[in-house]
């Protein structure tokens, strides 16, 4: 290896190295002291980024760049100002994943603007002569450019230094971030720290989206890629120490420099086999400790918690048959497009009622689901193009390969909880990702798999029609969701609800908590593969697409926007959201936009969910009548 | 042997010694007081007992068993009972729920992903009872989130009963409750370690309630024995007066 060669890629990793710190130390920086794992911070960098963009198009001259790229991460703090006094404020007391949620929120809204100000290409942002040409070291060219942000991220590193380490405020964030009970048992005033810190850490990302945006290009969605890569910089160096940071930055940055090179092919699931070996070994990450997150009291944040009840009216038996009949009826009237559509509904419904037994049930926060629904479909989708399989047997393994790689994945996963959780079945579901995106030879890569074939049923069925598919897959989800409800109502569902209130508490009735929590999973994953399978023979063709992170949320958004503590709530959700999806895709571009001012609603406004909302009226109004309760509802319990 | 030895049991947290060569043993039946001002390392001596965490040296062996480093579950297994001494119950299910899903577990019965929950009526009668002995039958429909803090305390009592141990440890059993309901709560813990020959290892500010019920009493001191006796060797021990009882009247 030439040195001309070895300059160029050791300052190209610098660079990345330099563009991910600037973003993850702001990222780490508002977990440590807000214990909020920003989703949007990837949007402040894009909007960093755009700033820029707008600002030179009227500043030119090494003079104009200058101020614009001084001023954009300042617009983005006044934005990130406006989020956490408008928004983020109003949620600190809910569970972790209302916060979670409330900024992924932001993440569709954000965007979803971007595209409607901006548009949908790429813009590339220019910079002044001065700085745009090469030079050369040690026979290698190097853009000047690279050495303006080599120069200009190490100095922004060194004013956060200072501004944390010499500074009153700084110490008192120092504090915060170590022992936010302490500190807030001291009475420090949370509310001005929060935003305080949470415009520093917009301005950090912005500035990375002013710096980065002239060198990389700009365009709308470019913050789901840049969060995620923060996310692994963040995790693997521990959540909330910005040393961790630090040379987590390094590190992926090394990692993605040396990867292009050397294994093109697999520089993606490297990454992410990084992280999942990092957490593997150190479960909080190289400078990471287990969080121990206490709610904040309330007087110092001057608000109560608002405890969204469990605690809910079951539906009488009969109640329920109503829903089935309708789903027997409907589709002899409806037509293709209605069929088709309802065929969707009910496989977005298994996916989201296997996530809840995760999630309402046993509190865990999985962001990983679109792995098992994507083997679960490339095992019937790879059977039948490739072994000749038949529909029935093909579909059969799938809930068997879900619960394979749920029970390795998960095997990893179930000794973290809360956010740790989340971001390990996060960089789990990543990795399938990335290696069904690669495996060209078996997978078909990014193309996917067309035209898999799809035999007919024994007895001639051929689930090709639209109808006949309906019917098999209400049977097929039918009978799943039927053993996933007694499942939450058996005492193994107890069980699991008891992990969910107190999991200490359960390990000292003698249950063996991660077990338990493995066994939820692996369910949880077997039934998400097969509702995979079902997709595959509906769609009769798969592609990566479906293993995406971004698919991994929704069911997370389905089970809010449906209700978190009832069976039904996730099934609800999903047809709101695959209805609106629908619709809202053909009368309007904007359909995240859409998406994300409801979740953003629901969060703020209706925490329990639709069927949640649904009970607590139902409570109100019907319990006056003791006939109606004693017909439409049994005894309570808790979900 | 007895039934309960700890034996130079050691832990540190950082450079804090809470707990340094700690040995005393219990009898079968035995209701013995644990002791000793704030910090003193009680709750700490009650973690490593139960596997929370393993002690730095030194063991704990019961019923002629070493416990040490076995995990918490299997403690439980073992016939060992706790509580907390800031209350640790299911918040958002039912009172009757929390000692359900604890039943559940004792007869092993949490494994069972297809029965109906409530259709175990042996279960339901068992879980009533012991509800019925910390007397709680009559809010056994309520959110146990919505009681009283004397009412959790029990509860919590109730969920620790309902794995039927041998061995009852419970840290602080009455901080937090009336007189009255103190009161009661020791004639239960009294009775239930008569009638069932439970062993109870507690630990207790109120001096009344110790003296009371205890048989003998263990006095730490920042991290270490420096009393072991019956009552009224505790009371006429100089140490402890001067250590201990004499600061007892600066406290709460
Ligand atoms: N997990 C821990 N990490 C660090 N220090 C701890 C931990 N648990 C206890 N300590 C420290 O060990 C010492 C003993 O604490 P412990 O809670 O055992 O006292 P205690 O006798 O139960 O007091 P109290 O009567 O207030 O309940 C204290 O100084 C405490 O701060
Ligand atoms: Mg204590």
């Amino acid at each position: 290896m030439d040195l001309s060669f070895l300059t160029v890629q050791v300052l190209s990793a610098l660079r990345q190295a330099a563009f991910l710190f600037l973003i993850s130390s702001g990222l780490t920086l508002i977990f440590g002291v807000l214990n909020i794992l920003n989703f949007a911070h990837g949007s402040l960098y894009m909007l960093g980024a755009y700033f820029i963009y707008a600002l030179t198009l009227h500043l030119t001259g090494p003079a104009g760049f200058v101020i614009a790229l001084l001023a954009a991460p300042l617009g983005v703090a006044v934005v990130a100002v406006v989020i956490e006094m408008g928004l983020l404020r109003r949620i600190y007391v809910q569970e972790e994943i209302y916060q979670l949620l409330l900024t992924y929120s932001l993440v569709l809204i954000i965007d979803d603007l971007a595209k409607i100000v901006f548009g949908p290409e790429y813009k590339s942002i220019p910079k002044p002569d001065a700085i745009s040409g090469a030079i050369t070291i040690f026979g290698g060219t190097v853009p000047v450019y690279t050495l303006l942000v080599l120069g200009l991220a190490p100095a922004m590193a060194l004013v956060l230094w200072y501004l944390l380490y010499k500074t009153r405020t700084g110490k008192i964030v120092r504090a915060t971030s170590s022992d936010r009970e302490m500190a807030d048992a001291l009475g420090i005033n949370m509310s001005a720290l929060f935003t305080l810190v949470f415009a520093f850490g917009a301005i950090l990302a912005g500035f990375a989206g002013a710096l980065a945006g002239p060198a990389r290009t700009v365009f709308p969605g470019v913050g789901t890629e840049v969060i995620i890569e923060s996310f692994v910089v963040v995790v693997i160096g521990g959540l909330g120490n910005l040393w961790g940071a630090l040379i987590g930055s390094i590190l992926i940055g090394t990692l993605e420099t040396v990867g292009i090179v050397v294994f093109p092919e697999f520089e993606m699931a490297l990454i992410y086999l990084l992280m999942v070996a990092i957490l593997v070994v150190r479960p909080w990450g190289l400078f990471g400790r287990p969080l121990k997150v206490k709610a904040l009291s309330d007087k110092n944040l001057g608000m109560e918690a608002q405890e969204i009840s469990p605690v809910h009216f079951s539906m009488h038996p009969l109640v329920r048959l109503i829903p089935l009949a309708l789903l027997l009826l409907v589709p002899l009237m409806a037509g293709r497009f209605y069929q088709y559509l309802l065929t969707q509904i009910l496989i977005a419904s298994l996916v989201a009622i296997a996530f809840n037994l995760l999630l309402g049930t046993t509190g865990l926060l999985s962001f990983g689901q679109a792995a098992f629904y994507g083997v679960g479909a490339y095992t019937v989708g790879l059977l039948a193009t490739k072994a000749g399989f038949t529909p029935l047997p093909a579909l059969l393994l799938a809930p068997v390969s879900g619960a394979v790689a749920a029970g390795l994945i998960g095997f990893f996963c179930v000794r973290l909880s809360g956010v740790h959780f989340a971001m390990l079945t996060l960089a789990f579901g990543q990795l399938v990702f990335a290696i069904v995106y690669k495996w060209y030879g078996f997978t078909g890569g990014d193309n996917g798999i067309q035209g898999i074939p799809i035999r007919p049923l024994p007895g001639g069925i051929d689930i090709a029609s639209t109808q006949a598919m309906y019917y098999f897959a209400l049977a097929v989800v039918g009978i799943s969701v039927e053993i996933l409800r007694r499942m939450r109502s058996s005492p193994f569902g107890a069980t699991l609800k008891s992990i969910r209130e107190n999991s200490q508490r359960a390990e000292y009735l003698g249950v063996n908590v991660k077990l338990y929590k493995w066994a939820a999973f692996v369910a949880a994953g077997a039934f998400t593969g097969l509702a995979g399978g079902l997709y595959t023979l509906m769609e009769k063709s798969i592609s990566p697409d479906m293993i995406h992170w971004t698919k991994s949320a929704e069911p997370v958004l389905m089970t809010i926007i449906g209700g978190i503590y009832s069976f039904a709530g996730p099934a609800v959700g999903a047809a709101v959201f695959i209805v609106l999806n629908s619709y809202l895709v053909a009368w309007t571009e904007n359909w995240a936009l859409v998406l994300g001012l409801i979740l953003l609603g629901m969060v703020l406004m209706l925490p329990g969910g639709v069927v949640g909302f649904i009970n607590e009226k139902a409570r109100g109004a019907l319990t006056k009548r003791g006939w109606v309760r004693k017909w439409l509802f049994s005894k309570s319990t808790a979900s | 042997m007895a039934f309960l030895e700890i034996n130079g049991v050691v832990k540190s947290f950082g450079g804090l010694r809470a707990l340094q060569d700690v040995s005393f043993s219990v009898r079968q039946g035995e209701i013995r007081a644990i002791i000793g001002p704030n910090g003193a390392g009680k709750s700490t001596l009650f973690n490593v007992m139960t596997g929370l965490f393993p002690p730095d040296s030194g063991e704990v062996v019961f019923d002629g068993v070493r416990i040490t480093g076995v995990l918490p579950f299997r403690i439980i297994r073992m016939g060992i009972g706790r509580s907390f001494q800031i209350t640790n119950i299911f918040p958002r299910m039912t009172v009757f729920e929390n000692v359900q899903v604890a039943l559940f577990a004792h007869h092993r019965k949490s494994r069972n992903p297809f029965g109906m929950a409530r259709r175990y009526p042996s279960v339901a009668a068992e879980a009533l009872a012991i509800l019925g002995q910390v007397g709680l039958s009559e809010k056994h429909e309520l959110s146990a989130s919505i009681l009283s803090h004397g009412d959790q305390k029990r509860l919590e009592i109730a969920i620790s009963l309902a794995s039927r141990p041998r061995l009852l440890m419970l840290d602080e059993p009455t901080a937090g409750m009336s007189r009255f309901e103190s009161r009661e709560t020791v004639e239960l813990l009294r009775t239930i370690s008569r009638e069932q020959g439970l062993t109870l290892v507690f630990t207790e500010h109120d001096m009344d309630i110790v003296f009371g019920i205890s048989e003998k009493i263990v006095v730490l001191q920042q991290g270490g024995v420096i009393a072991d006796g019956t009552p009224a060797e505790i009371k006429a021990n100089p140490r402890v007066r001067k250590a201990y009882l004499g600061e007892e009247t600066t406290e709460s």
